[in-house]
């Protein structure tokens, strides 16, 4: 009879022990809400609530300004530049690294990565004393009338070192794990290059590839510390969203900062939504670890 | 040497894609990092030293640091647990809540700095709740903290993630069986496979808040030796146009971050060792 009594008492113990308590787990998972709820959505909210803390019309009236105007055009110029060249650069280095072996593929990958882990002002630093007008370089580009610096070219070049590793960091995996077959059956069967590449890889890798242009985008409209070093800040010539949200808010223009600041947050929550719907919908050809 | 730098290849499109490859990185990264270089090489070691070898950029590169592992440590913690919730467990809002780990990386830093400054702010909605008990947190190093931990945030969840859901759950069936508690297999089964994954994380967190600069000025209030962030120095140092001071400080932060890379790599190094994955 004991022996019953042990094997009824049994399972309920069994089936504790490879999960946790329901406790444990509500502990954690209202730690996880709160915490996200003070650290994510309350800056996200609060970025709303500020901007239409005088009205909607105040708001509109704000973005409605030339120098809002010019920020945002300006921003979206960047944008429309930096971030295509950085989609060709990133298809060209996945295309590179896993079409080919060669030796120092770690070491070239490392550098390709070298941006994420330098300072967004050490960046801006660089190009300043690479083309500006102390420079050597700079100093021949201004006296024939291209400067770099305090101008649109430096701003590119800013937001492209900070955003030069998005779009191969997500591809290559990617490509890595699809190998090289398809395209060998398809160069086998007497298709050009170029055909390959358009009728095999792109398909292959569109999700991918989306995914990291619009992450790109994100960062690439919302840099500031390289910018604010290269840019010069000029009102209505070299000032992008974030430095002219840095300038109004430092003018106590709360409401036309915060306004400016939630177009970027809109931009924002666009790029997330458009993210998880990448990510639930086409799982399989993406990247298994996101950590950018 | 018996290998060739590259190997033949029928694959097409070999002198384009690395002529693109090698000439944009070089543009783009190589050559004005070089730039920075070539002008620490100039003013000297001896130049560089004098410059960071001050209180006041001491005291920087000191509260950048210290605050910014601070800030890693605390989403180490926080960045395991949420993972693990997001993964293992089922509730309503979760999607959601996976979704918003990402929000740092989306938003731009300056549209954080000023909206966690209007937050903690003595007049906004958490400062005054802190304010009630005397704590004060915008335009103190506690500020700095906060930013430093919303810019680091995604980065152990997002590493950690993936490795959670390898977990086969044999092994803690396994471990159960064996006679261990819940706690006991977590800490001594579950934490040990995470390890790699969420040093990892750690590191680019920490490598991420060193140099961080648009989310933490406007929060910090930028008084010398006790908020003044090492970025910032850099920044006061252009506007004056003392551009070899600028380069010293820049390039005492390009060997945090160079040491930071290394460590890195050799976590990965380390791990692929031991566990045969990332």
């Amino acid at each position: 009879m004991s022996d019953i009594t042990v094997t009824k008492g049994a399972p309920a113990r069994f089936r504790a022990t490879t999960e946790e308590s329901p406790l444990a787990r509500w502990a954690m998972i209202a730690a996880a809400v709160l915490g996200l709820g003070i650290l994510v959505f309350a800056p996200l909210i609060a970025v709303f609530v500020e901007a239409l803390a005088q009205g909607v019309a105040a708001s509109l009236a704000s973005l409605a300004t030339r120098d809002a105007q010019e920020a945002i055009k300006l921003t979206l110029t960047i944008a429309a530049i930096s971030v295509p060249l950085n989609a060709i650069f990133g298809v060209a280095a996945a295309w590179f690294i896993t079409k080919f072996d060669f030796r120092g593929k770690a070491f070239l990958i490392t550098l390709i990565d070298l941006p994420f882990s330098v300072s967004p002002v050490v960046a801006g630093l660089c190009i300043v004393l690479m083309f500006g007008t102390n420079s050597f370089v700079g100093g021949w580009l201004v006296a024939n009338g291209y400067p770099i610096v305090f101008a649109m070219p430096g701003i590119i070049l800013a937001t492209m070192f900070v955003t030069f590793p998005f779009v191969a960091r997500e591809l290559i995996p990617v490509m890595i794990e699809q190998g090289r077959a398809e395209e060998e059956a398809a160069l086998t069967l007497g298709a050009s290059g170029w055909r390959t590449f358009w009728t095999v890889t792109i398909p292959n890798i569109r999700w991918a590839l989306l995914y990291g242009v619009l992450l790109c985008n994100a960062r690439a409209m919302g840099e500031f510390g390289a910018v604010a070093v290269v840019s010069g800040k000029i009102r209505g010539q070299t000032a992008t969203m974030p430095t002219t949200i840095e300038m109004l808010y430092q003018e106590y223009l709360s409401v036309a900062a915060f306004s400016l600041a939630a177009v970027l947050a809109l931009l924002a929550l666009v790029t997330l939504l458009l993210k998880t719907a990448l990510e639930i919908r086409h799982a399989d050809q993406l990247a298994a670890t996101h950590r950018h | 040497m018996g290998r060739p730098l590259i190997h033949r290849s029928p694959m097409p499109g070999l002198g384009l894609s690395m002529g693109i490859t090698l000439t944009m990185l070089s543009l783009v990264v190589l050559l004005p990092i070089g730039a920075l270089l070539l002008k620490g090489a100039n003013y000297g070691l001896a130049g560089i030293w004098e410059t960071v070898n001050r209180e006041r950029v001491w005291a920087a590169l000191f509260l950048s640091f210290r605050l910014s592992l601070f800030a890693a440590l605390f989403n180490l913690v926080f960045g395991v647990l949420l993972a693990w919730v997001l993964v293992r467990y089922r509730f309503p809002g979760r999607r959601i809540l996976d979704a918003a780990v990402d929000l740092p990386f989306a938003l731009p830093t300056a549209v954080a700095g000023i909206s966690l400054t209007a937050l903690y702010a003595p007049n906004g909605f958490f400062g005054q709740l802190a304010g009630e008990i005397g704590w004060k947190i915008a335009y103190t190093q506690w500020g700095i903290f906060i930013a430093l931990v919303f810019v680091g945030l995604p980065f152990v969840t997002r590493t950690v993630q993936p490795v959670v859901e390898e977990i086969e759950r044999e092994v803690e069936e396994a471990s159960a069986t064996l006679g261990a508690s819940r706690f006991h297999t977590i800490r001594h089964v579950i934490l040990p496979m995470l390890t790699p994954a969420a040093l990892t994380g750690f590191a680019l967190a920490l490598a991420r808040a060193v140099g961080e600069y648009g989310s933490v000025i406007f929060i910090a209030g930028n008084i010398p030796l006790v908020t003044e962030i090492a970025p910032l120095l850099i920044i006061i140092q252009l506007e004056e146009f003392n551009y070899d001071a600028a380069a010293a400080i820049g390039i005492a932060m390009l060997l945090i971050s160079f040491a930071m890379l290394l460590v890195i790599n050799l976590i990965q190094v380390w791990s692929r060792r031991r566990i045969g994955y990332v």
